[in-house]
């Protein structure tokens, strides 16, 4: 009786513990998407500074080297890419409301009429319905940045938790192993360096994958003269780490841009030829050099995660939740494997 | 006068705390060719552990991840379900090197035989020194290979010796029969 009400009460402890936990990284899930951003960033950094390091440099000045050459590169490349995607997304708002593009909706609304004829052309305002959309779609793509907490605390505090996250993680790792019980202590140092060497591998598959798939579609959509190329480049790079559905979104964006600007339908047969030639690139080249396919996630799991990460923390929550889902998926296969093999379930 | 004194004392615990850190790491022959610099950055590395009497270091099977040197207290190495003592380890010995290069299960039970006070040196460790300081981890790994090799030309000779024992056994029977 007594063990029985002990359990129970302990079901109860633990049940309440989860919930306040629960709540509690509900309510700072701000905090902890910088911190999660930051995490992610400093994983895929990390083996440029060991191989610094292996060169004989301090790890410290290894990572203000690799610091000071992103810092570069990112100041280049904001001054480069910032001023025309401000303009991009300017003019697309500018041009929905522009006479020519109205006139392309209004053919639309007719030739859609006259396929389906039950359809009121007065009552689908769809060029309302796109400028909405698309408006919804800029301020999203600024809320990613501005609903964490402001961009300059947002560009500040990441750069920040990274350079420590790279300089001192291995003390992190150790002094959070160091309150680890004796019983468990092997296990969990077992279980660190395991989830350690699969998750690396995959975060940083995943990064260069999307980076390769960013930078192809930009190309290709600069090449076929298609407006926005960078924003749509970028959407359809990261839109990749979502299976099936990711990169028909990217490929779509673009044939949706390139109709809206009154681009020709050979233009638009293009693109999507375009992007199935990158898509069986990614398939055949990138996907099988740079994403371990130690961490296989079910496509049905990938969509439901984004679908759930979206309604919790909106555009960023969908682009995090591939890959958070990918390291629980590690962290909790290794544990479940580890408390097998030391006898503890 | 005070404020002296204060810090002195401070600085003092500290070296001689260091000092008896090193002085048993010298003694583990893995160490042995590392630099004292080299020595101040594997001691980074180290996991200090401590134990109480009776405490279960790790257990016979289980899967092996790195060696432990002891920095006060003892050890008993025990083997098999009746718990046979195999051997009794105090202060500057180590267990577990093996595990350092195999990810084998450990062949036996290591138990705290007082209260007790290890570094711990694991694979991820020497793995991630192999990487990021190649010339400390080198000589840790030529060390542990002297050492093993060490051991094996060791086991060969006493099975050398039980195989002529074994050979002039043989004889002796034959003779007998």
């Amino acid at each position: 009786m007594d063990t029985s009400g002990g359990k129970t009460v302990k079901l109860i402890i633990g049940l309440l513990v989860l919930v306040v936990l629960g709540w509690f990284f509900y309510s700072i899930s701000e905090t902890l998407t910088i911190l999660i951003i930051s995490f992610l960033v400093a994983y895929i950094l990390e083996p440029l500074v060991s191989s610094l390091e292996y060169r004989g440099m301090a790890r410290t000045q290894a990572v203000l080297i690799i610091f000071v050459v992103i810092g570069i590169f990112v100041a280049g490349l904001i001054a480069i890419v910032i001023p025309p995607l401000v303009n991009e997304l300017k003019t697309i708002e500018h041009g929905l409301s522009s006479g020519s593009s109205a006139a392309y909706f209004s053919k639309m609304e007719t030739w859609l009429h006259d396929q389906i004829p039950f359809i009121d052309p007065n009552t689908m305002h769809l060029q309302e319905k796109v400028t909405h959309a698309l408006s919804g779609l800029t301020q999203s793509m600024f809320s990613i940045i501005g609903s964490v907490v402001s961009i300059v605390t947002t560009l500040i505090i990441i750069p920040f938790a990274v350079f420590f996250f790279l300089k001192d993680g291995r003390d992190m790792k150790k002094a959070i192993v160091s309150m680890i019980p004796n019983r468990y202590f092997e296990m969990s140092l077992n279980l660190i360096h395991k989830t350690d060497e699969q998750l690396g591998s995959y975060l940083r598959g995943q990064f260069f994958d999307a980076l390769i798939i960013g930078f192809l579609s930009i190309i290709a959509l600069w090449i076929l003269n298609v407006p926005y190329f960078i924003l749509i480049g970028v959407f359809a790079g990261l839109a990749n780490m979502i299976p099936y559905v990711g990169p028909l979104t990217g490929a779509v964006t673009a044939i949706i841009v390139v109709m809206i600007s009154g681009g020709s339908g050979q233009q638009m047969l293009l693109v999507a030829g375009a992007f199935a030639v990158i898509q069986l690139m990614d398939n055949v080249l990138v996907q099988p050099l740079v994403v371990a396919k130690t961490v296989n996630l079910h496509p049905l799991l990938i969509i439901f995660v984004v679908i759930i990460g979206g309604q919790f923390f909106g555009i960023l929550g969908m682009l995090l939740a591939v890959p958070v889902t990918g390291m629980l998926k590690v962290l909790i296969a290794e544990s479940m494997n580890s408390m097998r093999r030391y006898n503890i379930v | 006068m005070g404020e002296d004194t204060l810090w002195s004392n401070i600085f003092k615990k500290e070296i001689k705390k260091d000092e008896n850190i090193y002085s048993v790491l010298k003694r583990v022959p893995i160490f042995q060719d590392l630099s004292w610099r080299e020595l101040r950055y594997v001691e980074r590395i180290l996991h200090r552990r401590t134990y109480k009497e009776n405490e279960i270091i790790f257990n016979e099977g289980e899967p092996g991840v790195g060696m432990y040197i002891i920095e006060s207290g003892s050890v008993y190495i025990k083997l098999g379900r009746a718990q046979k003592v195999l051997a009794v380890l105090s202060k500057g010995d180590f267990f577990g090197e093996m595990a350092l290069l195999l990810d084998s299960p450990r062949t036996a039970s290591a138990v705290a035989g007082s209260p007790l006070k290890m570094l711990g040196f694991f694979q991820p460790d020497l793995f991630s020194l192999m990487e990021t300081r190649p010339q400390t981890g080198n000589k840790i790994l030529r060390r542990l290979a002297q050492m093993i090799a060490e051991r094996l030309r060791q086991t060969s000779l006493e099975n050398n010796a039980m195989k002529q024992k074994l050979a002039q056994y043989e004889e002796k029977t034959e003779k007998v029969t």
